[in-house]
């Protein structure tokens, strides 16, 4: 809740900017990341529901996310089935305890993995160079409630993925909407303190 | 002055013809040449493997000091070129294995390849494959899940990729292997047999050549190890040990020389004598063998060192105003007891049964015989008649030891202390490790280690074999014997070549086992019952399946389209001759005598312990050899007998036993274990020692000054002799390489325990008693 406060605090000082101020900032996609870049570390709960040509209805699955400034991101799936996902540096560790895979990719062997793991790990990090590296960046909206639309550079990934949707509201990302050709995934996250 | 120039001139074209022989004659490198034709079917699977097997064609390359990304793409470059290069069969860096038409292929045989069997196609089993399937769809890597997941729910592809996966245990980073450091691994198999020395060195510079293509950033460095890059390691050390200590005794005994005989020109007549007995060697071991085995040549030149004695015992032993053609007659009879005694010891190798130790003695032998003759009747025509002059010794130094003979009691005495000191303390110790042989540098050595752990490629220590008459045949015996191995619990897990590629056999039975189009479509539908996928959903599976059951057998012919898999097959299945065989590498080996009952059940399977079978080899070598030396010294003790009687033969063999026992001793003292290196150093030691023995004791003991003067010039030959080798031979004590460094030390010893024995077991004179 004190994150909740500290947001509303942000937009209301935003808006209380006086114009000259605002002038000088002119870049609502810089100021949005300078204010992700700002934040250390974050916790926030998840919904994910994914959507498959093969399946009649969409898979649902809970868990928290945890990002640690500059470079660490777990996703942490609760239920149904315990999973993590943990990027940090180059290495992706994928576990899953109930079916005993533990499995370690390098994000620099597997260019087909690396956008769409940028497109959230550094959008959190308020990287605009790195998005930029591997996709096409469309920002609209403001500082207080914005929305990125990111397109994969490269056509390998553009393939399988076409657009990667992300939407924040100040320094909190709050939904990141994956649109592929297996389908369609929706991730929906809420402050945690 | 025209002496000077036909000496130098004969001297010029000995060495000139040595030259050209060593040139024109063929020199083999094969080690298996210097072991005993093996006994045992496990010691000729041994050779073979020590000759050309896999093991011997393995490359193992390290990048290290730069970034980890550029050495990931100096891998990447590297192992691009090499697979190109048509000197390798294999290249592996880790980087994505199994290329997308390999994949197709693999794929399209996965029911056929996969252990899994009929259980997988169960309802229960299906039922547990869709939710696994739900799983993995729900997971982040469901796009990787879905690309297979629909034709393939049993995971039948994925299994078995995971299953040669799970062998390596190399860290990828950048897309290849990197242990830390960083080092980027590379791993390559030469087509080339490992003691093709030429072909291994070939491949050796295609790496280095691939490195610099790479464009390596400044500081990168190139780490190469595998028997390949050791031969040429070996040979390198070496031949740069030699040329140091060849340098360096040629300077102090040329100085020496120099200083004895106050003309350099005794150098040159040293080097005739040793010129001729190489020259005679080389010549008659090619004309008898066709070829000269390195070895043979590096020992049997190593032994030559006693013919260096010949010229210095005709030039010293000449009396004053005697001429020396004269005293070359004069002295014949003794120096032709030497040499005779010295190839006595020697013949008997010939009849030893192994090839190398055959071309050894009789290398040693003729090139003895040759050198001698020179002595004889070469030396004193090139010299001047008045021979040169000898400078006579420090007379404290000459009156001290011929005064040893007074003391013999008590150096007999320390003798016998010594004698009962070793075999107290158990005898001399053998060298049974191969490594320790080996005159790879240890750091090499050491890097070898660290690479092979790093790859994980495995410390084979046992590894089980077996033939058959076709590789069908081969395969399906190589999977019976695994499966029974496996059920008595002999080993935790055996690689073999039916894992990788099943016998058609197999194969055939794995895809009758699979359900009918029909029945199968029945169990996932009721499998699916509430599970969210919609109808339809698995219709690849199905169609693959159907396909599956009508397909023909992937066999080894096929493989030429599958370059992974047919370079994880090689080792494990080869052919040979006209038949085929096959590997077995058990891994968890908790009794050893478990696994030989387990394998004594199973016909025609072999099991070999390749540290005991090249333990065994290397002692039926020594032991060989010892045999053949006894039988040798047996001859010794009977020339020595005819030509000096009883008393005077025992005397020439207490020197001997003497020296010999002194030399062992001091070995075990400072904590050598003996090596075959020992022992041929210990032949040169024993025809040495011989040779001072006889001189020392050459005229019998007369009370006039003759015989004192007589002494006093036979010590000056002999302590001429000892320094001469102590400064050749006795240098290579200080070099690192075990093959240099026994045999220096061992002659070192030696040398100046025979001699002292020498002195002191000579005959008694009036003048010093």
């Amino acid at each position: 809740m004190a994150r909740r406060g500290a947001v509303a605090r942000r937009a209301l000082l935003a808006l209380a900017l006086p114009l000259p101020l605002a002038a000088q900032a002119p870049d609502p996609l810089a100021a949005v990341m300078a204010g992700l870049a700002a934040v250390r570390e974050s916790r926030a709960a998840f919904v994910e529901e994914k959507e498959m040509p093969e399946l009649d209805r969409p898979l649902v699955s809970r868990g928290v996310l945890l990002w640690r400034a500059p470079d660490r991101l777990e996703k942490r799936t609760l239920e149904p089935v315990p999973e993590t996902f943990l990027v940090e540096g180059d290495r992706v560790t994928l576990e899953r305890p109930q079916r005993g895979v533990r499995e370690t990719i390098d994000l620099d062997a597997s260019p087909e993995i690396r956008p769409l793991v940028e497109a959230i790990r550094a959008t959190l990090a308020g990287d605009l160079a790195t998005l930029r590296a591997h996709h096409e960046v469309a920002f609209t909206g403001d500082a207080r409630a914005w929305r990125l639309r990111l397109v994969p550079r490269s056509p390998r990934v553009r393939a399988a993925v076409q657009r990667i949707v992300l939407e924040g509201e100040g320094a909190f990302l709050r939904l990141v909407e994956t649109q592929g050709n297996e389908g369609r995934s929706r991730m929906m996250a809420t402050p945690l303190p | 002055m025209r002496r000077l120039a036909a000496l130098l001139g004969t001297l010029a074209l000995l060495a000139g013809a040595l030259a050209l022989t060593l040139r024109l004659v063929e020199i083999r490198g094969d080690i298996a040449d210097f072991l005993p034709a093996p006994q045992s079917a496990e010691g000729a699977f041994l050779l073979q493997e020590l000759r050309g097997g896999t093991a011997t064609t393995l490359l193992l390359a390290g990048i290290e000091g730069a970034p980890a990304a550029d050495l990931a793409r100096i891998s990447q470059a590297m192992a691009a070129r090499l697979a190109a290069d048509g000197r390798f069969a294999m290249v592996a860096n880790g980087a994505l294995l199994v290329g997308e038409a390999e994949a197709a292929l693999l794929f399209a045989h996965r029911y056929a390849l996969s252990a899994a069997g009929p259980d997988a196609f169960t309802e229960p089993a299906l039922r547990a494959a869709l939710e696994g399937v739900l799983d993995g769809l729900r997971s982040s890597a469901a796009p990787l899940v879905r690309r297979t997941a629909f034709a393939d729910p049993t995971g039948a592809f994925l299994g078995l990729l995971r299953g040669w996966a799970g062998e390596a245990r190399v860290a990828t980073s950048h897309g290849v292997w990197m242990a830390e450091g960083p080092r980027a691994l590379l791993l390559a198999q030469s087509r080339a047999a490992g003691l093709d020395t030429d072909a291994q060195a070939e491949a050796v510079a295609a790496f280095h050549a691939a490195f610099a293509a790479a464009a390596p950033p400044p500081g990168a460095r190139l780490l190469l190890s595998g028997p390949g890059v050791f031969a040429a390691e070996a040979a390198a050390t070496v031949q740069a040990d030699v040329r140091l200590v060849s340098i360096l005794s040629l300077l102090l005994v040329g100085a020496f020389l120099l200083w004895r005989y106050r003309s350099p020109v005794m150098l040159a007549v040293v080097a005739v004598a040793l010129a001729a007995g190489a020259l005679a060697g080389t010549l008659v071991v090619a004309a008898v063998f066709g070829h000269v085995h390195g070895a043979a040549l590096g020992f049997g030149i190593t032994t030559l060192g006693i013919a260096a004695d010949y010229p210095l015992l005709v030039v010293t032993g000449r009396a004053p105003g005697e001429a020396l053609r004269t005293a070359a007659r004069r002295i014949w009879p003794t120096l032709r007891l030497a040499a005779a005694t010295s190839v006595a010891g020697l013949v008997p190798m010939l009849a030893a049964g192994f090839p190398g130790l055959a071309q050894f003695g009789l290398f040693a032998a003729s090139g003895l015989i040759a050198a001698v003759l020179a002595a004889r009747w070469l030396v004193p025509a090139l010299l001047p008649p008045e021979g040169l002059p000898v400078r006579p010794l420090p007379d404290a130094l000459s009156r001290a030891l011929l005064r040893l003979p007074a003391r013999r009691g008590a150096v007999l005495g320390g003798l016998g202390a010594v004698a009962v000191a070793l075999a107290l303390a158990g005898g001399p110790r053998l060298e049974r490790d191969l490594a320790a042989l080996s005159p790879v540098p240890a750091a090499v050595q050491a890097l070898d280690g660290e690479l092979r752990r790093q790859v994980g490629a495995p410390d084979v220590r046992v590894v089980l074999t077996l033939t058959a008459p076709d590789a069908e045949a081969a395969l399906q015996a190589a999977e019976r014997a695994a499966a029974a191995l496996l059920a008595a619990g002999a080993a935790g897990a055996i690689d073999h070549p039916g894992r990788i590629l099943p016998s058609a056999a197999t194969q055939r039975a794995r895809l009758d086992a699979l359900p009918a189009a029909e029945v199968l479509a029945a169990r996932l539908e009721a499998a699916q019952a509430g599970l969210p996928f919609r109808p339809g959903a698995f219709a690849p599976f199905l169609a693959a399946v159907a396909e599956a059951r009508a397909q023909p057998p992937l066999t080894p012919p096929h493989l030429a389209a599958s370059p992974v898999l047919a370079a994880r097959l090689a080792p494990l299945l080869r052919p040979e001759g006209a038949r085929w065989r096959a590997l077995l590498l058990p891994s968890g080996i908790e009794d050893m005598a478990a696994l030989r009952r387990a394998a004594a059940a199973v016909p025609g399977l072999l099991v070999v312990d390749i540290k005991a079978e090249t333990e065994a080899l290397l002692d039926a070598g020594v032991g060989t050899a010892l045999r053949w030396s006894a039988a040798g010294g047996v001859m010794v003790l009977l020339l020595l007998g005819a030509g000096r009687g009883l008393a005077g033969g025992l005397r020439v063999a207490g020197v001997l036993a003497g020296a010999l026992l002194v030399t062992f001793a001091a070995l075990a003292v400072l904590g050598e274990r003996i090596t075959v290196f020992h022992l041929t150093a210990a032949l040169l030691l024993a025809g040495v020692g011989m040779d001072y023995a006889l001189f020392m004791s050459r005229s019998e003991p007369n009370s006039g000054r003759d015989g004192n003067e007589e002494a006093a010039r036979a010590l000056g030959s002999v302590i001429t002799c000892m320094i001469t080798t102590l400064l050749t031979f006795g240098l290579l004590a200080l070099c690192a390489t075990p093959v240099l460094h026994a045999t220096g030390l061992t002659v070192a010893v030696g040398v100046v325990a025979a001699f002292l024995l020498a002195c002191t077991l000579a005959p008694r004179r009036d003048a010093t008693t």
